[in-house]
């Protein structure tokens, strides 16, 4: 139906801000781009009312170098001088004990007795780039990959540091990345939830849902936890007994009644919305279940993804998995190595070399896969991989005994591939201790302003109101991207 | 920007009536001003003359003044099924049944309106229906979000007094005054503390980076909730930087920060800990006759009895040369003694300024519960008895906890982590706790140890076979098997301070001794009994007063160590506690850093809404008497906001928007009233009731402009889609819990209980798989409980209802004024395929079964209780041609047919649909 002039869905643009109530339910806040009007393209079936999907695709407002965001999330802090921080002068050191500044759960302290790395490094790639041997398969994907050596974070304490590599905010309320992904850009596939998490088998991370909420935002832009077992998303298959043909006549039915009850009250199409939006979740379960099926993939690029080895096995299929969800449109797939707690996630805090062979393990060949195989597909230029943990971990023991290391926020590493990044290059540095950043220093926002830059949205200007302020991902006073890699 | 104001002209009122442009003040979209006038809010309130008219009600004439001057007609009333479906669900939250549609249908009274208006208000079910709005903003959840998510130890006392609070029509100045300061108020019952909870529901991160930093997070969330749902204006942007729009300096916001930040800070230390003493009250509650303090009394008496008998018995036989050597008995394996308080390298002891005092049992030390504490070497790791007498009246740390190492610290060595340590506390309601760690064993006393009174702990552990053993009184309380390694982990032990969390003990300890064996039963009575309990006392009555008499005495010595004291009731609820000691001081802090201090502020309330009233502050006797002054001025005839924002948000309860549609922001962020005038009238109104919210919704419910139908002319829509006058009633989509408490009530199997602790019912298998710790992130429920309201279902912040989420659940973690209403495929997902969903079809199905003999009764009856209106009989048709063609098509038993038919019938937008 045609909208009252100078009226923003129904409503007042400003009431509708604060409230995105009543009238159309949630609908897109396309405003959050300069741009007056609202999409409505999306109908369900020819004979109804459209669909004013929150999720519809909403244009960018620069040319976007990516469509989609996997998110490798190394829950627990993965040691990054173990990893990918070359850090030749803290062999030496092992066992010595040295005046050093930390600040992990252990509080903070002056002095430490030094861990040396565990495992060797060497060169991969045209670019040289130097990488544990805990990653071997990795190693080969170095020129894909973009290194950030120099991230802080505002705190070294696992509740509050998940938070902050997921919603740019130390304190439990504010979106995800991946809502404000959906919030920017919608969905580019109505059949499939446009933000997807796949958890660890051990359970989810700590602060559960906190991780992938939708904050103040609203509930449908909150990451969908997607299963390996069962039915893949909550509610979406049907009940045993109750088959497909069976479904479509009570939808039948239902849209008798509810047809006759909206005839009278045709004014509002929010009636109309909710009658669309069962046809949209009927579709769903078509084509939801089919996007999941890894099994129907080639026996070799299970292979390639080490599907067919114990080990590799789970982390495996999330990877193919995700492959095949951003190869059919969903904007953000974040998927959590590690859960539950203690050495069930990559938080090393008493035996360094059990804890990270046993992660890197089970991670390193699926996601050199995951690599190779959106690059053969054509589909490493549009999605970008992110990796990394909620921080890094100290070059000094915690305890008196043992290579277990507390956590350090001061300076750690992630890497970025595909979605126009820039492959091969490394960016700032820690100390040749690997203890803090000291050179380009990066806080996390800059981390997620660069994502949001690739997928075509401003970080500064993409905003949602609330508590009276124009809320950003990247916060009040917004952050840069680094030029570096894009 | 301020108003100008003369201090000299001694004008204190609120706002400056000359300011006031009348243009700007009728009744209509008030234009944004020019910024040289107050905003409509900050000026006085008063009572706006009622426009002529003929409507009865000033309600309407404010109303059809402005529908007359937009040339705009009222919709006809609405009929009375869908009025009382209408009333039901604004003021209950739950359907009408289809007997009474009929009944009021069918009802001609006159006053048949009225009175079910009245029936409703005073209905026990309006108190649970209006206290989840009241709770949407006041950010209700039981648990603390972060990594741990821990509970809130009895915060479901808060959510009952606010539903007897509306039930009672409490005051709404009461009620506000008794959330911001039940503890301060003169004769402060404990409901009235209970009430201060509201203090307390906010996000507290146990383990911040900046603890300092965290507590003052979580005192900005008290302030800016104040502010934002008692007096609709945001401050907390005025946390880092003056308000860009309304006159509200930071050091405004520091000044009104300041009357909250006396109160005890949610942690103290580091480490990943709380420190629920400053939040968290147990009390023992005495029920009636055999209440606790008979059974006390009792048991005083008992052990009264059995002490003045053996002492009689054993005098006749003592001398003091045969009690010295008893004594001496006790000595063997005490390789610490701190009887005597002897510091130095002889003994170990080292006091942190714990201070000594003496009474006729000899020395004890003194800790203050903030910092004071003393150590002394650990001399034993295999083998050891502890024991100590100690006296306290204040509350501990650790509630709805019983482990030792959550407690406050009495003879401890804890040491964080799987380590082999070991230790005594004392926890929450007087709970006397010991363990060891590797693997993490605790036993725990009864409650009320906190009784102001002396008593002896005695803390054995035997490493051979793991045993460990409590002893209070010289009374067995719990014992277990533990750890049988050497327990060396700690360096030293600390008195009256847990390591680790930094949890102080506050009362009195002494005679702390230290023993390298496990000291046998009868050698514990004896160190509260002395040598009366002793078998050398005893062998000497039986040389001098015979068999019988030696064995008297020793069932009496025997009966000592089985009367225990007796389990005491307890409650445990969150409440204001402030600090001890000297008063909070107050900066600003720069750009909101709390290490970053400004200028020293006081107390005082934002200029904007007139400066030079300072608060009365009247220190109580147990707090500063702060957050009482506030509350006075929040609910002070001279404050025009309280009024206008409350009589907003009742409006906005009945007709789906408030008449400012921004009802936590009054101040220039927000929305203009459609309405201004009708708001005052409103505030005005309520306050001359004595603020009686229940009369402000009569007022409300009886006006003609509630009861107008929700359909639209076409000619209306055009000129006013958004229905600014209120030429209709705008339909609305049933809350989340109003669905499930609606699917419920239609089954027939819906628990209309009130109060107590919160329910759980089932949540599914997927959804406890996102959290960390699956096994133990949710609790079970009876069946009965399951189906209790949705109000009453525990709210966890990290693992929310997916039912209730899918359908627009308030937030958690901040003051939400309006839910969002959105339509999504995940919620047609949850009720075409849920459990829940065809588990409640289900039940529905049977008791349609049980209620109606004929499919078509049966039908029938189950469209009438899910429509709540007479059935049309194309309607039973309908659902008679699915149920047909289920059966025969489909192959479905008529039971389960009838299950579907059901499940549709749940589905239907009339159901989910108000008018």
């Amino acid at each position: 139906m045609e909208q009252p002039r100078g009226s923003f869905c129904g409503r007042t643009r400003r009431e509708f801000l604060w409230q995105t109530a009543g009238g159309f339910g949630a609908l897109p806040l396309v405003d959050l781009l300069g741009r007056d009007g609202m999409s409505l393209g999306m109908r369900a079936t020819d004979d109804d009312a459209p669909f004013a999907n929150p999720l519809a695709p909403k244009e960018p407002r620069f040319p976007a170098k990516a469509k989609s965001v996997i998110f490798l999330f190394m829950y627990g802090g993965p040691s990054h001088v173990d990893t990918f921080d070359y850090k030749p002068a803290l062999y030496p050191l092992d066992g010595k004990t040295i005046d050093i500044k930390t600040k992990g759960r252990g509080g903070t302290k002056s002095q430490g007795r030094v861990v040396g790395p565990k495992w060797k490094f060497q060169q991969y790639g045209e670019c040289g780039k130097w990488v544990s041997d805990l990653f071997p398969h990795l190693g080969k994907q170095v020129d894909k990959m973009a290194f950030l050596h120099s991230l802080y974070a505002e705190s070294p304490l696992h509740g509050s540091a998940m938070l902050m590599m997921n919603s740019g905010r130390i304190l439990s309320g504010a979106p995800s990345l991946g809502s404000w992904v959906n919030y920017g850009l919608g969905s580019m596939n109505e059949n499939l939830p446009g933000y997807v998490v796949m958890l660890d088998e051990t359970g989810g991370p700590i602060s559960g849902a906190k991780n992938w909420s939708s904050g103040y935002m609203p509930a449908v832009y909150q990451g969908t936890v997607l299963r390996g077992k069962g039915s893949p998303i909550l509610d979406l298959a049907r009940p045993d007994g109750l088959s497909e043909a069976q479904q479509r006549r009570l939808l039948d039915a239902m849209k008798g009644f509810n047809q006759e009850h909206s005839a009278q009250r045709s004014d509002n199409s929010e009636l109309l919305a909710r009658i669309a939006s069962y046809e949209l979740a009927y579709k769903m379960q078509r084509h939801a279940p089919e996007a999941v099926d890894w099994q129907s993939e080639d026996p070799k690029t299970l292979e390639l993804y080490g599907v067919d080895v114990p080990e590799t096995h789970e982390f495996g299929r999330k990877c193919l998995l995700a492959r095949r969800l951003v190869e059919r449109g969903v904007r953000f797939v974040q998927i959590y190595s590690g859960g539950n707690h203690n050495d069930a996630n990559w938080d090393a805090h008493g035996d360094l070399e059990k804890n990270h062979n046993y992660h890197a393990g089970r991670t390193d060949k699926p996601i050199a896969a995951l690599l190779t195989d959106l690059e053969r597909r054509g589909l490493l230029d549009e999605t970008i991989v992110v990796w990394g943990g909620e921080f890094g971990r100290q070059p000094t023991a915690e305890y008196a005994e043992g290579t277990g290391r507390d956590h350090n926020s001061a300076g750690f590493t992630m890497w970025l591939a595909g979605g126009g990044i820039r492959g091969g290059t490394s960016v700032g540095a820690t100390d040749e201790l690997g203890n803090e950043a000291i050179e380009r220093r990066m806080h996390v926002k800059h981390l997620h302003a660069t994502i949001l830059y690739q997928l075509g949205l401003d970080p500064n200007d993409l905003t949602y109101f609330y508590a009276g302020l124009d809320q950003k991902l990247v916060g009040v006073q917004g952050a840069d991207v680094i030029p570096e890699i894009v | 920007m301020a108003a100008p104001r003369s201090k000299k002209s001694g004008i204190t009122t609120l706002g400056i009536a000359t300011l006031v442009v009348a243009a700007a003040w009728q009744d209509a979209p008030t234009k944004p001003s020019d910024g040289e006038t107050t905003r409509w809010c900050y000026r006085p309130l008063t009572r706006p003359a009622v426009p002529e008219g003929s409507a009865r009600q000033p309600i309407d004439r404010f109303i059809d003044a402005r529908l007359a001057r937009d040339g705009l007609q009222p919709m006809p009333a609405a009929d009375r099924g869908e009025l009382l479906r209408r009333l039901h669900y604004d003021l209950v939250g739950l359907p009408p049944t289809p007997e009474e549609v009929a009944a009021f249908v069918a009802d001609e009274h006159p006053l048949a309106y009225e009175r079910k208006v009245d029936e409703l208000l005073a209905s026990p079910q309006y108190g649970v229906h209006q206290a989840r709005r009241w709770l949407d903003l006041v950010r209700w959840a039981e648990t603390d979000s972060y990594e741990r998510d821990r509970n809130k130890d009895g915060a479901w006392h808060y959510r009952d007094f606010v539903v007897d609070a509306m039930n009672e029509d409490m005051p709404f100045d009461r009620f506000v005054t008794l959330q911001l300061a039940g503890d301060e108020v003169r004769d402060a019952s404990r409901r009235d503390r209970i009430a201060t909870g509201f203090l307390h529901l906010g996000i507290r991160d146990d383990e911040p980076t900046d603890p300092e930093q965290a507590v003052y997070d979580d005192l900005d969330g008290m302030a800016d909730t104040t502010g934002r749902v008692f007096l609709g204006i945001s401050m907390g942007c005025a946390r880092c930087h003056d308000h860009k729009k309304d006159p509200l300096p930071s050091e405004d916001y520091y000044r009104f920060l300041a009357f909250f930040e006396n109160l005890a800070p949610y942690k103290v230390g580091g480490g990943n800990s709380i420190t629920p003493r400053n939040f968290v009250q147990t009390e023992t509650v005495d029920e009636g006759p055999d209440g606790n303090h008979a059974r006390i009394a009792n048991f005083e008496r008992e052990r009264a009895e059995l002490r003045e008998r053996i002492a009689r018995r054993a005098a006749r036989v003592t001398s003091s040369a045969t009690a010295l050597k008893m004594t001496s008995a006790l000595r063997e394996g005490l390789v610490s003694d701190h009887s005597r308080i002897e510091t130095g390298d002889e003994t170990g002891l080292t006091v942190h300024g714990a201070t000594v005092h003496e009474d006729t049992r000899g020395p004890y030390l003194h800790f203050d519960g903030l910092d004071d504490w003393a150590r002394i070497p650990r001399k034993v790791q295999d083998d050891f008895t502890i024991a100590f007498r100690f006296r306290t009246e204040h509350a501990a740390s650790g509630a709805g906890f019983h482990r030792w190492h959550h407690g406050d610290g009495l003879v401890d060595g804890e040491v964080p982590g799987i380590v082999q340590d070991f230790g005594t506390s004392i926890l929450a309601g007087g709970r006397i706790s010991a363990g060891c760690g590797d693997p993490e064993i605790s036993i725990v006393s009864q409650p009320g140890y906190d009784d102001g009174a002396w008593h002896e702990v005695a803390f054995t552990r035997e490493r051979a076979s793991g045993r460990i053993a409590l002893y209070l009184d010289g009374a067995l309380c719990a014992e277990a098997i533990a750890s049988k390694a050497a327990l060396t982990t700690p360096q030293e032990l600390r008195l009256g301070r847990l390591a680790g969390t930094n949890h102080f003990f506050d009362g009195d300890l002494g005679d702390v001794r230290i023993y390298d064996r496990v000291l046998t039963d009868r050698e514990i009575t004896m160190l509260t009994l002395g040598t009366d309990a002793s078998t050398e006392v005893e062998a000497l009555v039986e040389a001098s007063d015979g068999a019988e008499a030696a064995r008297a005495l020793r069932a009496d010595v025997q009966a000592w160590t089985r009367v225990t004291k007796p389990e005491v009731k307890t409650m445990t609820f969150l409440c204001a506690k402030e600090r001890r000691g000297e008063l909070a001081k107050s900066y600003v802090r720069i750009r909101g850093n709390v290490h970053s201090k400004g200028k020293q502020v006081e107390p005082g309330f934002p200029r904007m809404l007139g400066d030079s009233a300072m608060p009365e502050i009247v220190p109580a006797q147990r707090s500063s008497g702060r957050r009482l002054a506030l509350a006075k001025w929040i609910c002070s005839d001279d404050n025009p906001l309280t009024a206008r924002v409350i009589a907003n948000r009742i409006w906005q309860q009945h007709f789906g928007r408030g008449i400012v549609r921004t009802p936590n922001e009054f101040g220039k962020l927000g929305e203009l009233p459609t309405h201004p005038k009708l708001l005052d009238w409103l505030a005005t109104e309520l306050r001359t009731s004595g603020w009686s919210l229940k009369q402000l919704r009569r007022t409300i419910l009886l006006s003609d402009a509630y009861r107008r139908s929700s359909r639209a002319a076409s000619s209306q829509l055009a000129k006013d889609p958004q229905n600014d006058a209120f030429w209709r009633f705008d339909p609305r989509r049933l809350t989340a819990e109003e669905i499930r408490d609606s699917i419920l009530a239609i089954n027939g199997t819906i628990d209309l209980r009130l109060g107590g602790p919160s329910v759980y019912p089932t949540m599914p298998a997927e959804v406890l798989a996102t959290s960390s710790r699956p096994e133990a992130a949710w609790g079970t429920s009876s069946e009965r409980d399951a189906a209790r309201r949705s109000l009453y279902i525990f709210v966890k912040r990290s693992l929310l209802m997916p039912f209730l989420t899918a359908f627009d659940l308030a937030d958690t973690d901040a003051t939400c004024p309006v839910r969002f209403v959105t339509t999504q495929p995940t919620q047609a997902l949850t009720m075409l395929n849920s459990d829940f969903l065809h588990e409640e079809a289900g039940k529905f199905a049977r008791r349609l079964e049980q209620e109606a003999e004929t499919l078509e009764d049966r039908l029938r009856r189950g469209l009438s209780l899910v429509m709540q209106r007479p059935v049309k009989q194309r309607e039973v048709e309908r659902a008679r041609t699915l149920y047909t063609s289920l059966v025969h098509d489909h192959a479905l038993t008529d039971a389960l047919a009838l299950e579907r038919v059901c499940l549709v019938f749940l589905n239907l937008n009339e159901f989910i649909y108000l008018d």
